[in-house]
């Protein structure tokens, strides 16, 4: 098959910049060249019943009941090489650290806000700071169990983190399955390439969330929104995976402060709750009133120390747009090193030199508000007219603090199966970082790619399929 | 485990075997109807409708008891809950509930039987095709079975799901021959050659015309249909199998205060173990088995209420 090159001054995964082969995707080129067309369409084919029988579908809100739809999965791995791993998972290890320093620290002592790094009122005030956390001990200081951390590779080759995502980052189930599928159809692959395993994840899931406790052996389970919840099948699938209960809020309830599950002998006691749900939903005492998903007392449980939660309650306010630019002063703060993985550099519009420099090179950046999400009240330079660009000139000057400004980016791309042959697209990529008694992940994580031709939108809901992700253990092959 | 867990695993296996009991149904009334004489066809194709309770809504909706609008009613129609595919669709529904406690291997054979059947109700079902869709249905039937066993743990989730299977196949049974030996008994007054398909008829629905012939050899006679069906410890539909099984069962699982269940299905159980064919012909078929009816749902339902009976 033919191998469409990719677009100069990007960076491309499988061609460097004189559209040579990487010498770590070599492998995969030979297998790309000499691979037909129809063998790939069968293929494609097979992939796609497998994933249906399954059960690997996920529903799309609004869509008639039924209505499952396969996440298009495509065939052709992202390789990453074995030193590139090595820095990612250090830099990774770094920020994940940081961050449940830095949850611990603004709901007990506020150190770095007293040391003038974070300003109070970025922290108290942002809407997703839970005040009821505040002084509640948690078993080893832990926030934050599972984090999934959004990278991109930039056209300096160089990875960048885009978002930290601490509330309940999902996703691990395709990469787990993408390398499944890809073992069965083309076994012949692994033999010729020494591809790091990432099948042991439930495992280490499992030992994270019973280090989560200070029991000696907890009763985990996996709290769920139900089955037409989109991720409800990695919830099934976690959970059994991990030999654990899959409950739903009505399930469970709570009395004298303690959760029970209900069982077929009667009430039994429950230690740690994975639980899938926004912190809002968790307790319609708490949160919100109206939520059918939630089990009545829980937050109040939680409170006295008799259930962990992972994550915990409270995190969101680490992964907001306003902090994210803080995340390398906290590691410098917490740990004393310098950041290892680099943030998306962001212009803070509150603070005067910041605004200035938005103010001269605004076609050049996308302008996001801090509180802002899915991309409203947003402008995008490059393509802005002269009026939009006037516009928000002035909404700049009015309200600084609102706004944060950033370079815009590109992705790198990687060839990809689409209807005319083989041809790059951009793509990221979500590693999943468990800590427990120590911080631990799988090589790897879930690469997610944007189909349509040029576009950067990877999401699954809007037409984003996933590719298996491979780690080399060594480069030399 | 789950109480909600239990519900789904019991409910999902009572649907796959009534899946599997009404293709049986159908495919025998079907074959019958073509061998009977043409006046007693309605009361042929009638049998399957009276064994699930739909004749009153199935002649609300359709104009006259044929073939095809039976196969239409009992196989695809889409707004009707007996129908083999919304039987499938809420066997599909209870795994997906609880795949946190299936095996992939059970999952997916339900999951692939799901998604085959919408695929033949979008083609349809006819007169001339409906043979090979119920050795489909009997297939997948088989094939969760062998998933279920060849890959499930013994715990209670194993448990829970054959309960599901011998419950309903123990209603089956008493409903089936309940109706049918009715017809048959009618036929023997006037026609000894259709008494004998009737007889076959009852046998076959049951999947336990091997069985007799194994048994009793060729002569078909009323008492020894019931007694095989009935008492036969042997015979996997024969009520004495099931309640032997639901009754095993229940010793097996893990029980906390309740015993409501294992005394009902144990004393239904010695009522069987013990019983003969003279006492049933003395209370008379149709008595004995509306009262069989009666007790093995309240077992069903006690069932619910002692390990199922934190939901509402």
């Amino acid at each position: 098959m033919l191998i469409q090159t990719p677009a100069e001054g990007l960076y491309d995964e499988l061609f460097d910049k004189d559209n040579r082969v990487r010498p770590q995707c070599r492998m995969l080129e030979n297998w790309l060249l000499n691979s037909n067309e129809e063998l790939i369409a069968e293929k494609r084919r097979e992939a796609d019943v497998l994933f249906q029988r399954l059960g690997i579908t996920f529903n799309v809100y609004g869509e008639d009941k039924g209505a499952d739809r396969l996440i298009p999965f495509d065939l052709i791995p992202r390789v990453i090489s074995a030193s590139d791993w090595h820095t990612l998972q250090t830099g990774l290890r770094q920020r994940v650290q940081a961050l449940n320093r830095f949850l611990h620290d603004i709901y007990h002592d506020y150190d770095i806000v007293k040391a003038g790094v974070i300003s109070a009122e970025q922290v108290f005030a942002n809407p997703q700071y839970q005040p009821g956390m505040q002084n509640l001990k948690l078993p080893r200081n832990l926030y934050c169990h599972i984090a999934g951390i959004d990278l991109i590779r930039h056209s300096d080759g160089d990875f960048y983190v885009l978002e930290d995502n601490l509330r309940c980052p999902s996703g691990v189930s395709y990469m787990l399955e993408n390398r499944r599928m890809m073992m069965r159809l083309f076994p012949e692959l692994f033999t010729h390439s020494a591809v790091a395993p990432v099948e042991h994840y439930p495992n280490l899931l499992g030992e994270t969330l019973r280090a989560a406790s200070l029991k000696p052996d907890p009763t985990v389970v996996v709290l769920t929104p139900g089955r037409f919840n989109s991720a409800y099948f990695e919830h099934a699938f976690l959970a059994r995976q991990m030999g654990v209960e899959l409950v739903e809020g009505a399930d469970l309830f709570v009395a004298q402060n303690r959760v029970y599950m209900k069982t077929t002998v009667g009430p039994q006691q429950v230690d740690v709750i994975y639980r899938r749900l926004d912190d809002d939903f968790l307790d319609p005492l708490a949160g919100n009133p109206d939520s059918m998903l939630g089990v009545a007392g829980l937050y109040a449980a939680y409170r006295t120390g008799n259930v962990v939660l992972t994550n915990a309650m409270g995190t969101g306010v680490a992964d907001d747009k306003s902090i994210y630019p803080y995340v390398p002063d906290m590691i410098r703060f917490y740990l004393d090193e310098e950041p290892i993985l680099k943030n998306v550099p962001t212009w803070q519009c509150r603070k005067p030199t910041d605004l200035q420099y938005v103010l001269d090179h605004l076609p050049e950046l996308v302008v996001k508000e801090a509180q802002g999400a899915g991309g409203y009240g947003m402008l995008i330079g490059p393509k802005a007219s002269k009026q939009e660009l006037a516009t928000f000139r002035s909404l700049l000057k009015a309200r600084p603090q609102d706004y944060i400004a950033q370079p815009t980016l590109s992705l790198s791309t990687c060839p990809t199966f689409v209807d005319e042959g083989v041809a790059p697209r951009h793509l990221d990529l979500r590693p999943f970082v468990l800590s427990g008694k120590k911080i631990q992940m799988v090589p790897g994580g879930l690469t997610r790619v944007a189909l349509e031709e040029g576009s950067l939108v990877v999401n699954s809901s809007q037409g984003g399929g996933t590719k298996d992700t491979w780690v080399l253990e060594d480069d030399r092959c | 485990m789950l109480s909600r867990a239990a519900s789904s695993l019991f409910w999902m296996a009572r649907y796959l075997e009534r899946a599997e009991s009404q293709a049986r149904l159908l495919d025998v009334s079907l074959t019958m109807a073509l061998i009977d004489v043409p006046e007693d066809r309605t009361e042929q194709l009638s049998v399957p409708l009276l064994v699930s309770g739909t004749r009153e809504i199935f002649l609300d909706s359709y104009t006259g008891i044929t073939p095809q609008n039976l196969i239409d009613f009992l196989l695809l129609d889409e707004r009707h809950p007996a129908s083999v595919f919304n039987i499938i669709r809420n066997a599909r529904d209870n795994a997906l509930h609880v795949r946190g406690n299936l095996s992939s291997d059970v999952w997916e054979s339900i999951n692939q039987a799901w998604l085959e059947m919408q695929e033949l109700q979008r083609k349809g079902v006819t007169v001339s095709n409906a043979s090979s869709v119920f050795d489909w249905i009997r297939e997948r039937s088989h094939m969760f079975r062998g998933a279920a066993y060849g890959t499930l743990l013994r715990d209670d989730a194993f448990h829970f799901l054959r309960l599901g299977t011998f419950i309903e196949r123990a209603e089956t049974t008493a409903r089936v021959l309940d109706i049918r030996h009715v017809m048959a008994m009618k036929a023997m007054e006037d026609h000894a050659t259709q008494a004998f398909f009737e007889w076959t008829a009852v046998l076959h629905s049951l999947a336990a015309f091997e069985a007799y012939q194994n048994t009793y050899g060729h002569n078909l006679d009323a008492m020894s249909v019931a007694e095989l069906l009935i008492l036969a410890p042997d015979v996997p539909r024969s009520l004495h199998g099931c309640l032997r099984e639901i009754a095993s069962l229940l010793e097996q699982v893990e029980s906390g205060d309740a015993r409501g269940s294992r005394r009902l299905a144990s004393s239904l159980y010695a009522n069987i173990r013990h019983g003969d064919r003279d006492y049933i012909a003395e209370r008379g078929l149709h008595n004995y088995l509306v009262d069989f009816l009666d007790r093995i749902q309240l077992i069903g339902g006690q069932i619910q209420k002692d390990y199922m009976g934190w939901q509402g």
